[in-house]
């Protein structure tokens, strides 16, 4: 009851300090706030510069896609590397390797549909629905330059897809398709390609993660294109990641860990 | 090339990482030889830095992405914080080369790592290893507020499933109760800098300060105020500051040996260096002292800190849970120093040399007890009866650690404290000054306890013959107990840059002053 008490008197203190702290923010939207018109004297401002001369730089509509895979690309590959590590933490917390016989009973299924009522209305809803929602992540990975999307949210949606195999038809059926070792390749192999693009501006001279460096590599008229197609290829790689590790998450806990039977 | 080193010194542990995590599963005897070298290449950036550093007297700047503050692309002209900057100088170049050492000695001490579940499991274990490792390196080298964060948190999970790995359940408990505790220190750190986005709009650490220096309005705003006590929250609560430190002595005592080695010399001391960069290059000191002024206040936190983590630590009776309360005492004795407001630094100096001293006498001390654990079962302070005669080398390296953490003259935790104490006694915070004198007093207590037990145990001579490859637990048959060279090796490397950085600390104080605002009055 104490404690109760102590962390109802931390979160009343979080609380009002949070408030204190935004009584003298700047007005909501206002053009003239720090983040948005920058500070007086100090030039133009970060944000400002982010509007104006995104479409010079990059040739990408979707701002946001350009400062977060390309200015701020450090934090996202690092971001792809917390998703990675997450991963990885689960697989070390979970996973069972050596199974010890009679322990682990094996629910042997009934892959038939014949007397599954519920099975063939749920798989086959599920498998018009699958392919569906697949195409749909690779849009919204590929159309991540002109809307909002990009490599987290198509990732999240491939991940999906193959977890709804799973609910709907077993999770042996989804781990035929992405087998144990498939997708933690797929996930080392997803931060790879974003930090081996990082690498190659490297190889060429420049700094790490500086996409115009690519321009001879990929042939585009200037460097700007070159940023473009470099974002896509590093929304690849966090769809490569994100999908694996959303996968790789949902098998350890539906398994305990066993990667076998399972929901 | 050289001005490459700064972002190799982050990649190479992440490169590691996933050339494990491919190729460790099918052959675990490849993860060793990718750790050592990604690692190695690791060291031998930071060093190179560092000498860079050191030759120029220049911080080292790097832009990811070459968006160099100033530099015209396309005939837009670059703003400061515009992409991510990097950039090594006086105050982080001695911690990467620490975290480099720490990082290697702890992968080659952990060549079969103790204490997991199985042995399967070795490329997890390693690959969350070099994760932990570049995390490490990253929030040192970085110059941005946001991206700090962002290490953070490729480090915290990292150790988040080092720490659950451990075969104990109570382990994975600890590590529940790291992630809860971790996870609210994180939100605060990064609601503070949300704050400061709003109050300054950039995320670059230099332009923060600029800002503030720049507008008086930002410097006395409210916002700002807050931003600052939620990231020092965070960051207290990340490195067990005082009344925050409740999950530290169970994650630490209860996780894998190996893993136990690295964030224990680590996390606490990186969250640190983390304060003090967030108080010398974000706010600057003279708004932190002049402005702010909660020196006396966090100080005094300081002296509690000191005194709990000595009595708790005095009150254990198993080694590891001890070390780990010493640990509370000794982020007292940084978060005190950094505070301590004296007009020439010396607190803060102090504090700065400590992080090093103190990340060298950690490892040492937990080397060695993982060791005693391993070869002869030993997890009481009993259980260390007799053990000088049956393990003398690797009762050396504790002992140059345990003659550290006391404060005896040749070694770095001597100087340490008196630069502390100096600070101590030119600002008049004479609690500070009794407080460092008593935890001295109270670790010379315990580790003569302890010398006693092991050289006068007098425990009737028991067992023979030699037991090669005992597993942890056993506590009989103790004759032939001596470590392997691959735990020794590193043990006596980190004894000796104990003693090292002891005798040097003439050279490494003067490097560490030249940190812009360490040289007196606080001007930057």
């Amino acid at each position: 009851m104490a404690m109760k008490w102590l962390a109802l008197v931390a979160v009343v203190f979080t609380g009002a300090l949070l408030i204190y702290g935004v009584s003298d923010f700047p007005d909501w939207g206002s053009a003239d706030s720090p983040a948005n018109g920058g500070i007086e004297g100090a030039g133009r401002s970060v944000s400002q510069t982010f509007i104006q001369e995104t479409k010079p730089l990059t040739h990408v509509p979707n701002m946001v896609t350009a400062v977060l895979a390309d200015y701020r690309g450090y934090d996202t590959m690092f971001e792809t590397v917390v998703v990675f590590a997450a991963g990885m933490a689960i697989f070390a917390v979970l996973r069972v390797l050596k199974t010890v016989d009679g322990q682990h009973s094996r629910v042997i299924r009934d892959r038939s549909v014949d007397g599954d009522h519920q099975r063939i209305i749920v798989g086959t809803t599920c498998k018009i629905l699958i392919p569906v929602i697949q195409m749909f992540a690779l849009y919204v990975v590929a159309h991540g330059h002109h809307s909002p999307g990009g490599g987290f949210q198509g990732g999240v949606i491939l991940g999906a897809s193959f977890i709804l195999l799973g609910l709907s038809d077993g999770m042996e059926t989804a781990m035929e398709r992405l087998s144990e070792g498939k997708f933690v390749a797929m996930a080392a192999i997803g931060v790879l390609i974003y930090a081996g693009i990082g690498l190659l501006s490297q190889f060429v001279g420049r700094d790490f993660l500086d996409y115009g460096a690519l321009q001879p590599l990929l042939g585009t008229p200037d460097e700007g294109w070159a940023r473009s197609h470099a974002m896509l290829g590093v929304e690849v790689g966090v769809t490569f990641t994100v999908t694996a590790i959303m996968f790789a998450i949902y098998v350890n806990l539906a398994s305990k860990g066993e990667l076998k039977g399972g929901l | 090339m050289i001005d490459q080193l700064p972002v190799i010194c982050v990649l190479s542990p992440l490169f590691g990482a996933l050339f494990v995590a491919l190729f460790g599963s099918r052959s675990h005897s490849a993860c060793f030889p990718i750790a050592i070298v990604s690692l190695v290449i690791s060291l031998i950036c930071a060093i190179g830095c560092t000498q860079q550093v050191f030759t120029t007297g220049q911080a080292m700047d790097y832009f990811v992405g070459g968006w160099g503050a100033g530099k015209v692309v396309e005939g837009v002209e670059i703003p400061l914080g515009f992409g991510i900057q990097l950039r090594v100088d006086h105050l982080n170049a001695l911690v990467l080369c620490i975290i480099g050492i720490a990082v290697l000695l702890v992968s080659i001490f952990a060549i079969r790592p103790q204490g997991e579940k199985d042995t399967e499991k070795t490329h997890y274990f390693y690959s969350l290893f070099l994760m932990l490792a570049c995390g490490l390196f990253g929030q040192t080298i970085t110059r941005d507020a946001f991206n700090l964060f962002v290490l953070v948190e490729v480090s915290s999970l990292a150790s988040y499933g080092l720490i659950a790995m451990g075969s104990s359940p109570r382990g994975t408990v600890a590590a529940f109760n790291y992630i809860i505790m971790g996870t609210v220190g994180a939100s605060f750190y990064l609601l503070g800098v949300g704050y400061l986005y709003l109050k300054t709009g950039t995320l670059n650490m230099d332009g923060i300060r600029q800002v503030i220096e720049l507008s008086p309005d930002v410097a006395d705003s409210r916002s700002v105020m807050v931003a600052f006590i939620l990231i020092m929250l965070g960051m207290w609560i990340k490195m067990a500051f005082f009344p925050l430190y409740g999950w530290l002595p169970n994650a630490y005592s209860y996780c894998p040996s190996s893993a136990g080695a690295v964030l224990a010399p680590l996390m606490t001391k990186v969250s640190v260096y983390v304060m003090i960069r967030m108080m010398i290059t974000v706010f600057g000191l003279e708004w932190v002292f002049e402005s702010f002024d909660w020196s006396a206040l966090i100080v005094w936190l300081a002296v509690i800190a000191i005194f709990a983590g000595s009595v708790f630590a005095l009150a254990q009776n198993e080694l590891k849970k001890m070390l780990c309360y010493l640990i509370v005492a000794e982020v007292g004795y940084m978060v005190g120093g950094a505070w301590l407001a004296d007009a020439d630094r010396w607190g803060l100096t102090g504090a700065i040399y400590h992080i090093l001293a103190d990340a060298l006498m950690t490892l040492c001390l937990f080397l060695a007890v993982a060791t005693f654990a391993k070869r002869a079962g030993v997890i009481k302070l009993d259980d260390l009866d007799g053990l000088f005669k049956k393990m003398p080398l690797t009762m050396v390296g504790f002992i140059v650690g345990a003659l550290a953490m006391i404060g005896v003259p040749p070694t770095c935790g001597f100087f340490s404290k008196f630069y502390l104490i100096r600070g101590g006694i030119e600002s008049g915070r004479w609690e500070f000054v009794i407080a460092l004198l008593v935890s001295s007093l109270v670790n010379a207590i315990l580790f003569f306890r302890i010398f006693e037990i092991a050289y006068f145990g007098s425990s009737p001579p028991e067992g023979h013959g030699h037991h090669d490859d005992e597993e942890h637990g056993e506590t009989t048959a103790r004759r032939g107990l001596e470590a392997p060279l691959t735990s020794l090796v590193p043990l006596w490397i980190t004894a000796a840059l104990i003693i090292g950085l002891g005798l040097m600390n003439g050279q490494v104080v003067e490097f560490i002053r030249k940190t812009v605002g360490l040289l007196g009055g606080g001007a930057a």
